[in-house]
């Protein structure tokens, strides 16, 4: 899934007063659905997350049509897996965020060796959030949001691009016309900013 | 539980919770996990950046957005009970037998076929090539063998999954990953009562040759 030519896309950034309540909002729809398979609710979070995650899978080098096909995968399991789905491990855009990796990786692998079961070893990050991180995770899902998002520019450029498009770092030296050793100062810079916001000062 | 007294880098989880590392690192980081909950945490924050970024992504419409055609490829699916979960193992732990790891191994630990590549050192590959390049290995390294010095690439991993050893930057035990900067220059001896067994990823294949001749070149990306 590499190897796409991407343009240089520098979008403004959007303001975000209100994201969180929004991600909150998203969180509860998801409940919903857990709790009594309510399909109106999960057809909000559809509208919400399809088209982003399509879009981050088209960023990270999937051509439209399986980018499309996979975005739909991602939401059959959000919808078959809500029950796993729990507000206090994580919020929904995390939970969603890992599921479209996975898939990502799946499809990747897929591609690589047709025969493969991708369901089959687990060397995938998990899906599920850890029973041991359930220790205040919606608080910390808030508190890095905040901090991605007040992030100086420069940081929160190079975070995005490293989780979203699937370049390699090098490649995105290039096209932000940056000296590799930059990109990751940057990102290290930025990483050890937002964990140390949560506490972490040994991380 | 013993203390991991060395873990994979920050950016080195920041690159696995973006699925960004191919598939013989990620073994050795999911390995890794396995037993250390500090790790874990790091890895759940940077999934929650992920998350962030995700609602910042620019939408694409889905070309069938109607949602008659999603319940209709929903139809034949079921919804999943939540399962019980299954607690962690706390004490003596064996990171040989770590589930991540226990997918590429053939047979267990103990009776895998070593090719011995130089005294006191074998080596296995395992088969983890699914997504991008990378090489798995074990390499058994017998208690007070020393390897020659030799320099490692920032993109290798060694995670010990028993016995140990020791090199300029201190003493690596069960749990412990050596996630070294680029360039880093090492002689590691393996000390104690068994043999030191590590699981390595390198970014390329690397042939081992015999220590005769070229006594570096075997070792570098160990």
């Amino acid at each position: 899934m590499n190897g796409v030519e991407l343009a240089v896309v520098t979008p403004a950034r959007p303001k975000r007063t209100g994201a969180s309540a929004a991600a909150e909002a998203m969180s509860g729809l998801l409940l919903r659905v857990a709790s009594s398979g309510d399909r109106s609710a999960f057809a909000e979070l559809y509208d919400y997350f399809a088209p982003r995650v399509k879009g981050y899978l088209m960023r990270s080098g999937a051509p439209a049509d399986l980018a499309d096909d996979l975005a739909q995968e991602t939401m059959l399991k959000v919808w078959r897996k809500a029950q796993l789905f729990d507000p206090q491990k994580a919020g929904a855009s995390t939970w969603i965020f890992t599921i479209a990796r996975n898939l990502r990786i799946d499809a990747a692998r897929r591609a690589a060796k047709p025969a493969l079961d991708p369901d089959d070893p687990s060397l995938l990050p998990e899906a599920e959030p850890q029973a041991d991180l359930t220790v205040e995770r919606a608080e910390r899902d808030k508190k890095i949001k905040a901090a991605f998002e007040t992030l100086p520019q420069a940081q929160h450029e190079v975070v995005r691009l490293h989780f979203i498009e699937d370049a390699p770092h090098s490649e995105i030296a290039e096209r932000l016309g940056l000296p590799l050793g930059t990109v990751k100062s940057r990102l290290r810079l930025a990483f050890t900013k937002i964990r140390k916001e949560l506490g972490d000062l040994d991380a | 539980m013993r203390n991991i007294s060395h873990h994979p880098k920050t950016e080195t989880l920041a690159e696995y919770a973006a699925g960004r590392i191919d598939e013989a690192r990620s073994v050795v980081v999911s390995t890794h996990l396995s037993l250390c909950a500090e790790c874990r945490l790091a890895v759940a924050d940077f999934e929650a950046l992920g998350g962030a970024c995700l609602e910042d992504v620019e939408p694409v419409a889905m070309e069938n957005s109607s949602m008659a055609a999603f319940w209709e490829r929903a139809g034949e699916q079921d919804i999943l009970r939540p399962k019980e979960e299954t607690p962690r193992a706390a004490n003596d732990f064996d990171f040989a037998a770590a589930q991540p790891l226990q997918a590429y191994l053939s047979s267990p630990i103990d009776e895998i076929k070593w090719r011995t590549v130089a005294p006191g050192v074998a080596q296995h590959v395992l088969q983890a090539q699914g997504y991008r390049q990378g090489v798995l290995r074990l390499l058994k390294i017998s208690p007070g063998t020393q390897l020659p010095k030799h320099t490692h690439k920032a993109d290798e991993l060694t995670l010990i999954l028993r016995g140990a050893y020791r090199d300029e930057i201190g003493e690596f035990r069960p749990g412990d990953l050596a996630d070294l900067d680029d360039e880093a220059e090492h002689t590691p001896t393996a000390f104690g009562d068994e043999d030191c067994i590590c699981l390595i990823a390198t970014s390329a294949p690397l042939v081992f040759k015999d220590l005769v001749g070229r006594i570096v070149q075997p070792f570098v990306g160990l």
